[in-house]
């Protein structure tokens, strides 16, 4: 009989220290593996990395825009993250957010310059959130009530959303462009009442909000019965069934819930750093960018923080690789090394490699003459 | 120890590991089986016996260890190798393709059989194979129209077909009723006669006694001795198993049997395909009293079950639990009016695969204190409670953060039994609660079925297991196609009796 080298096997339950090392060796063996294409191109690979760092982390100015940009990739991460935990496959957070933004900035400027920011503030952000969830509720209702596909439809609801918001402000004199610039149409400036205010230069409280509603989102899921209950559809919907609970009325809350994460991030960009319904800042893929956030992040709704930091380090590196002649796909290109090592680790958090016992070696190698 | 080995020896193991999660579950097996003989393999569940098989047919390969066929040592990557060297199994779960014929069935996988089908050959050796060992089929019938018994004898079919020398039969009779059992024991005896091997998986000591030639017994994953089936008591046999002497469940006397607490009046129910599972079935469930309903696996239990648990909508008919009725409600309702069921399915549906113990023990109770403080969970109640009714019902192998699917079957079924009693049901509805539990789980939860009973609670003990219907219930009803054809007092019952029933054939009523 032939030994074998390696014996793979399930792991029954991983550590903590496990589930830890692996997103972070996927980060490092991302780095490594792009750090050799680099190289092929003729960069310093090491210049590259410092100047990205410096540029994210580097200064004041830089860590304000990298959180800046963390901001809506929380919130994406927390939709993407919160849908597939429930084995709902919502991958509709690009459309869900770009929806959030429309109806930010169309509350935002119905309400106009006449409502103080206690009345505007509030009333826009809740405005992002509604979008986004009236924008998943197209897609969750087909698929709770008659099982239709939501990947397909989440997805094919992205690029509505997307053409929506073109016409709004390129196709058609709507509310919601700007009336005073005729030459290249863009999006009118929301009053400033419904402006975040801004404290450490350019960055605004849109942080911590969408760090309360992820916190409010894990303490949802983790503790509470409504949490408990959903938990339970999300890991077998027979038991759930068996448990006296309303199955579809859970994977509805979850799939809305989502959208309005997502919905929340465009409302927070808008009455952020964007100030405007602006298709050139919003198209910017963030709601596709945290379905990788919501992976590197195991799924884990507070670990979705500082991976979206990461992330938002990453976006931001981009602009400042071109200073020095490097192509801003490189950044892409990180993104995605890391989302592929992220997922294959997942193989070794939910499997055990060893050796065969070094005991039975000798008695094979008996055996086989 | 071991008897002497008849020879020639048609397959031989030597020293054969084989662990799975670092436990092993074949440790050091030796196992020489014969030619021409009917081996038995008894052991309690979880001592190895299906790993052992699964070896033997080329599913798993061994860690480490020897198996030699007809003195050729070898080695068998896939049980494609297993079946070319002429060793096939049935498992419990048939591998059938349910939408092509028993003949496309046969075919399928045959090294002889090219791209093209020869339907009539085909049909016609299916024919004298099932005349000659007697396992009548159709050849033209597709498998999904098949009753379990004889999609089991198309299982055999394909083996033989392959002409397959050495048979594993993976708990064969489970699913049979006791007359198709005797005539599958016919078959084997037949098959053994003509020089072919068959090992009969089994842990229902009777059936070993009445057809086996030999017998080896494993426990903890170790063989523990190979008899002649001949020479060895039933006793001890039971003793090689447990390790231990067998004290059975003693039913205490029924205590005096309650009012009426589960009133069931005429319901029909629907089964997936749309056809008519349930029958019109009316029955009560007095408190204090055990009632099994007996009958071949496929009669409309589950159907019968999901219905009086709300899972399935009942045609008509109407279901009453304490003299309320609770017809047209939903599971959540009938949870809160007292009813606690134990599926058939426990990792399925009667346990959250991928939470904790602690959370499957709250699966139902989470929306009430201690569980919940208004909206929100008590995380010390889960652990202190879970902690509490993990000692109480002597739940094993539970860690911090542990998915319960990781337990063992024995312990699976205290923690959902647990549960289901911590809700201080009404009405305990039951499937098949001790299915392939070894001895010390099944000891345990008997105890805790009779405890309920003597709590006062009305029982519903829905099994197609005999001995386990005989163990615990007070009255039973023999079902079939979706009806009550019968129903005696358990003192009444005998295996010969209600076999008949549960094969259709009706009593005169007297």
């Amino acid at each position: 009989m032939a030994a074998r080298r390696f014996i793979v096997e399930p792991r029954g339950l991983a550590s903590w220290r496990l589930r830890l090392l692996v997103p972070v060796l996927s980060v490092v063996a991302a780095l490594v593996v792009c750090a050799v294409f680099l190289a092929l191109t003729g960069e310093n690979p090491f210049d590259v990395y410092a100047q990205m760092i410096d540029s994210a982390f580097g200064s004041a100015r830089g860590l304000a825009e990298t959180l800046i940009s963390a901001t809506p990739l929380i919130l994406t991460g927390v939709a993407a993250a919160i849908a597939f935990k429930m084995l709902v496959w919502n991958i509709g957070g690009e459309g869900q957010f770009i929806m959030g933004a429309i109806f930010a900035a169309g509350f935002a400027i119905w309400l106009g310059d006449s409502a103080p920011a206690v009345i505007a503030l509030p009333v826009v952000i809740i405005a992002g959130g509604l979008g986004g969830a009236v924008w998943a509720s197209i897609a969750a209702i087909p698929r709770v009530y008659l099982g239709t596909n939501e990947i397909i439809t989440t997805l094919m609801l992205n690029f509505i959303a997307l053409n929506l918001m073109n016409f709004l402000i390129f196709g058609s004199s709507s509310p919601w462009r700007d009336p005073e610039v005729s030459t290249f149409p863009q999006g009118r400036p929301v009053p400033e009442a419904a402006r975040l205010p801004e404290f450490f230069i350019r960055l605004d409280v849109g942080i911590f909000i969408a760090i309360a509603l992820a916190v409010a989102a894990w303490f949802l899921i983790g503790k509470t019965g409504w949490g408990f209950a959903v938990r339970i559809v999300g890991d077998s919907a027979d038991s759930a069934r068996y448990a006296g609970i309303r199955v579809p009325q859970k994977i509805l809350g979850i799939f809305l819930l989502s959208g309005a994460a997502a919905g929340f991030a465009g409302g927070l960009f808008v009455s952020g750093p964007v100030g405007a319904l602006d298709p050139r800042s919003l198209d910017l893929g963030l709601g596709f960018t945290g379905i990788i956030v919501a992976a590197l992040a195991g799924l884990h709704l507070l670990v979705v923080i500082p991976v979206a930091v990461l992330m938002g380090a990453l976006n931001n590196a981009g602009p400042a690789l071109q200073s020095i002649g490097v192509p801003t796909a490189t950044v892409t290109m990180l993104q995605g090394a890391i989302l592929i090592f992220a997922v294959a680790g997942e193989f070794f958090i939910a499997n055990r490699i060893r050796r065969p016992e070094p005991d039975k070696v000798p008695e094979l190698e008996e055996v086989a003459t | 120890m071991s008897s002497e080995v008849p020879t020639p020896l048609a397959a031989q193991l030597r020293d054969v590991d084989k662990a799975f999660y670092g436990v092993k579950a074949n440790d050091s097996v030796n196992f020489d089986l014969a030619r021409g003989e009917v081996h038995a393999l008894l052991g309690e569940n979880g001592a190895g016996k299906s790993t052992l098989c699964s070896i033997l047919a080329g599913l798993y390969r061994p860690d480490s260890g020897e198996m030699r066929m007809g003195g050729e040592q070898v080695l068998f990557k896939s049980p494609k190798d297993a079946l070319a060297a002429g060793v096939g199994m049935v498992y419990q779960h048939f591998r059938l393709v349910l939408n092509l014929t028993v003949a496309e069935n046969l075919a399928l996988g045959h090294p002889d059989v090219g791209v093209r089908l020869n339907e009539k050959q085909l049909h016609q050796s299916a024919v004298d194979l099932g005349e000659k060992y007697g396992l009548p089929v159709d050849p033209a019938a597709r498998i999904w129209q098949l009753s379990v018994g004889e999609q089991q004898r198309v299982e055999i079919l394909k083996l033989l077909y392959r002409n397959a020398q050495i048979l594993i039969l993976d708990e064969p009779t489970a699913v049979l009723t006791p007359q198709e059992g005797k005539i599958l024991f016919k078959t084997m005896r037949q098959m053994a006669a003509e020089g072919r091997s068959v090992i009969f998986v089994s842990h229902k000591l009777d059936e070993v006694k009445q057809v086996s030639d030999r017998v080896t017994v494993l426990r903890d994953g170790k063989t523990v001795g190979g008899v002649a089936t001949a020479d060895a008591e039933p006793r001890d046999l039971a003793r090689m198993m447990v390790g231990r002497d067998l004290e059975l469940p003693t039913r205490g006397a029924q205590v005096d049997v309650g009012r009426v607490r589960l009133g069931v009046a005429d319901i029909r129910v629907q089964g997936d395909r749309g056809l008519e599972a349930v029958s019109g079935m009316s029955f009560d469930v007095h408190g204090g009293e055990v009632v099994g309903i007996a009958g071949v696996s496929g009669n409309g239990q589950r159907e019968l079950a999901q219905g009086l648990v709300g899972l399935r909508k009942l045609t008509s008919g109407t279901i009453e639990i304490d003299g309320v009725d609770v017809t047209g409600t939903t599971v959540f309702d009938r949870i809160e009016a007292g009813v606690a069921y134990v599926p058939q399915s426990r990792l399925g549906m009667g346990l959250s695969p991928g939470l904790t113990t602690e959370e499957n023990l709250a699966l139902k109770a989470f929306r009430r204190p201690p569980y919940s403080k208004g909206r929100r969970l008590v995380a010390s109640a889960f652990r202190d409670e879970g902690a509490r009714q993990i000692e109480q019902y002597d739940i094993r192998g539970v860690r911090p953060g542990l998915p319960i699917r990781l337990l063992s079957g024995g312990n699976l079924q205290k923690a959902l039994l647990a549960r289901e009693v911590e809700l201080e049901p009404k009405v305990l509805i039951l499937r098949s609660p001790t299915r392939g539990l070894d001895v010390g789980a099944t000891e345990a939860v008997r105890n805790l079925v009779l405890a309920e009973r003597a709590r006062g609670v009305a029982v519903l003990l829905i099994s197609e297991d005999l001995d386990e219907l005989m163990a615990l219930a007070d009255r039973l009803l023999v079902i079939y196609e979706g009806e009550v054809v019968g129903q005696m007092s358990t003192e009444e019952a005998t295996a010969e009796r209600l076999g008949l029933l549960m094969s259709g054939q009706r009593e005169e009523a007297s």
